[in-house]
């Protein structure tokens, strides 16, 4: 199956790449031009997205499980993608469900942060990708100055675990209680 | 909603994410990879170390010098100490750096001249089989000792380095091929040549080890430079230092350990100047006798001596040995030839560790006056004069990695092995030094992964609910 997800992959790194460089045109920019982009954003997100899923899937059968979960690489690669997908979901969810009040004040640059850390994120996803078929860049380096090793699984500390599902209760309620504000 | 209250709870949400993402980034990697003795497991500090060598040969001789950086000399392997009354050994080993500080420092070179394939493109990997002594997972060593072969003939005790088609299922140290299959194996080249200086039992009396693998680590056939200096019976020492040529009758324990023991002085007991030991000689608290004697090595464990003096300065071994080039033992030995091509893996230990606390090597290219990695150059006389030019090697800590995992399904690799692609098509030093210890952390780390793989997930999607409600209804896309 490698050689048809190193095919799917182009697909939800073309769309997501240009879908960065729509909400970051949009964010500095309330032009004509820069609304009409912003129309293209929800069904470029969403075949990003499908073709995104797609191409995990495909990439899940190329190695056993029992592979690909023992292997550093693999892992960080499974990881990284698992949070890629994840992220460019909930871009195109609050996009789909806000229309065009995400740009509006404040929100419209933390649109465009979260654009630039999923940027981020798809070409660490890539770059791993790329490490495991032998084809290497200085991304890795990059991320090795900054404090991660790619030759070392990416996990975190019990203490760490438990702090992040402390915080994702915490993200529920504060949505729980803007649902109640905004009625 | 009020602007002020959506803007507040923005921001809280935005810093809980970040703070999130940040407290992961921070702390990957830590709270697992720690050292465990009941498991056999002990990392150390330093992950890579330097090695440089250095090849020449004559029509006789073959020479190798190494030079490796060692925080001090480990010129001692075990020893017995006087202690309240009674002999006690220091140095039995343990995971990692010996407590005591004792374990001698060696440097090994495994040698093939291609009757060995997979030798050249996985070095010493393919030599760790199952169950080998050291891993968290080993033989049982009753079990070994009770092998008809392996323990009643060969009197091993624990599993030690073997090739693979001395067994006939990798997955099963026991299943060794018939004793007429390893003759013929080992008389066809299949074993490797395993040069093996200690700085202990060989090199006070400037000679060094020289063993084989094949279906285990044996030694060459012959007598070795090593025995034992302890009577179990009389729970004493066989032998003691000769007060008349040395001045004294022991060491003492604290010069042992504080390293204060000249690498010139006689700190070994070498057989024919050794004297009986006297047990009622006198002994007092904290003298110190070796529990090894050192004596002159015969038939194919000869083979192989110190050039000049190994000598640990300035924070650096500088070994030279020396052999010849057609031992006249071809079962023992790799015969070397002018103009041959031959592999090489070399390994060290050093700070007082044993067994596998080691640094290895992968495998490199041996040219005798012809290309490779290393290259042996040709030269007239006895005595090789070294330049300034070395073969840098870097050296790393293995972890616990066997072949029969590396043929297996938990390593994706195994294709290309079965393809016959050398380890250094997909793996470098860099990488290596990491796999070694997460394969010894391979059950937990993927947990802990998976965990993390999972919060992060929950982390992102509650964010996106959070940041979705606090924006304005839907007015249209």
């Amino acid at each position: 199956m490698a050689p048809y997800h190193v095919v799917l992959v182009h697909f939800p790194i073309a769309l997501w790449m240009t879908a960065t460089l729509v909400i970051l045109f949009r964010a500095v920019s309330d032009s004509p031009a820069a609304k009409l982009f912003d129309r293209a954003l929800v069904p470029l997100l969403s075949i990003g997205l499908a073709s995104g899923v797609l191409a995990f899937a495909v990439g899940l059968m190329v190695w056993p499980w029992e592979t690909i979960s023992a292997s550093a690489l693999g892992r960080n690669h499974v990881l990284t993608a698992s949070w890629t997908v994840t992220y460019w979901a909930v871009i195109l969810y609050v996009r789909w469900c806000r229309g065009e009040t995400v740009w509006d004040g404040m929100s419209r640059w933390v649109k465009a942060g979260l654009a630039i850390l999923g940027c981020g994120l798809l070409g660490i996803t890539g770059t791993l990708g790329g490490h495991l078929v032998g084809i290497y860049t200085d991304v890795s380096t990059g991320l090795r100055m900054l404090g991660w090793d790619v030759y070392t699984t990416y996990y975190a500390p019990d203490y760490t675990l438990i702090t992040l599902v402390v915080i994702s209760v915490l993200l529920v309620g504060i949505g729980l209680w803007a649902r109640r504000n905004a009625r | 909603m009020s602007k002020s209250q959506q803007r507040t709870g923005l921001l809280a949400a935005l810093a809980l994410f970040g703070g999130g993402l940040l407290l992961t980034w921070v702390t990957h990697g830590t709270g697992t990879v720690k050292d465990d003795p009941a498991r056999n497991i002990s990392i150390p500090k330093e992950l890579t170390v330097p090695l440089q060598v250095q090849a020449a040969y004559n029509d006789t001789n073959m020479y190798f010098r190494y030079r490796w950086p060692a925080p001090k000399p480990g010129i001692f392997h075990d020893v017995v100490v006087f202690e309240g009354g009674k002999w006690v050994r220091k140095g039995k080993g343990n995971p990692g750096t010996e407590k005591d500080g004792m374990h001698e420092d060696r440097v090994a070179m495994m040698l093939d001249d291609g009757g060995v394939p997979e030798f050249s493109r996985y070095g010493g990997y393919m030599t760790i089989g199952s169950g080998i002594a050291s891993f968290t997972e080993h033989a049982k060593d009753d079990a070994v000792k009770a092998h008809p072969y392996l323990g009643k003939k060969l009197k091993q005790e624990e599993v030690s380095k073997y090739l693979p088609e001395t067994r006939t299922d990798q997955n099963d140290w026991s299943s060794v091929q018939s004793e007429e299959t390893l003759k013929a194996q080992r008389a066809a080249g299949y074993f490797l040549d395993l040069w093996h200086w200690r700085g202990h039992r060989s090199n006070p009396i400037n000679m060094s080890d020289d063993q084989v693998i094949a279906e285990a680590r044996l030694g060459d056939s012959g007598k070795s430079a090593s025995g034992g200096n302890w009577d179990d019976q009389k729970k004493q020492p066989k032998f003691m230092f000769n007060q008349d040529s040395t001045g004294y009758k022991s060491l003492k324990w604290v010069d042992v350990k504080e390293g204060k023991i000249s690498q010139e002085s006689t700190y070994f007991l070498r057989e024919g100047e050794a004297v009986a030991f006297d047990p009622a000689a006198g002994w007092v608290e904290g003298d110190t006798l070796p529990r090894r004697t050192l004596r002159k090595p015969e038939g194919s464990m000869a083979d192989i001596a110190v050039q000049g003096k190994g000598r640990w300065a300035d924070g650096y071994w500088d070994v030279t040995l020396k052999r010849k080039l057609d031992t006249g033992h071809p079962l023992d030995d790799k015969i070397l030839k002018d103009r041959g091509a031959y592999s090489v893996a070399f390994a060290i230990h050093r700070s007082a560790t044993g067994t596998r606390w080691h640094y290895v090597s992968l495998p490199f290219s041996l040219g005798l006056g012809r290309p490779g990695d290393i290259v042996a150059n040709k030269f007239a006389g006895d005595t090789p004069k070294w330049g300034d030019k070395w073969t840098e090697l870097e050296l790393f800590y293995p972890g616990q990695v066997s072949w029969p995992h590396l043929n297996s399904k938990t390593h994706a690799g195994a294709a290309y092995i079965r393809k016959g692609q050398p380890v250094t098509t997909h793996h470098s030093v860099e990488q290596l030094k990491h796999y070694g210890i997460e394969s010894e952390f391979a059950q937990q780390i993927r947990l802990q992964w998976l965990l993390t793989l999972l919060a992060g997930v929950a982390l992102i999607a509650t964010f996106g609910f959070a940041f979705n409600q606090l924006l304005k209804r839907k007015q249209g896309v």
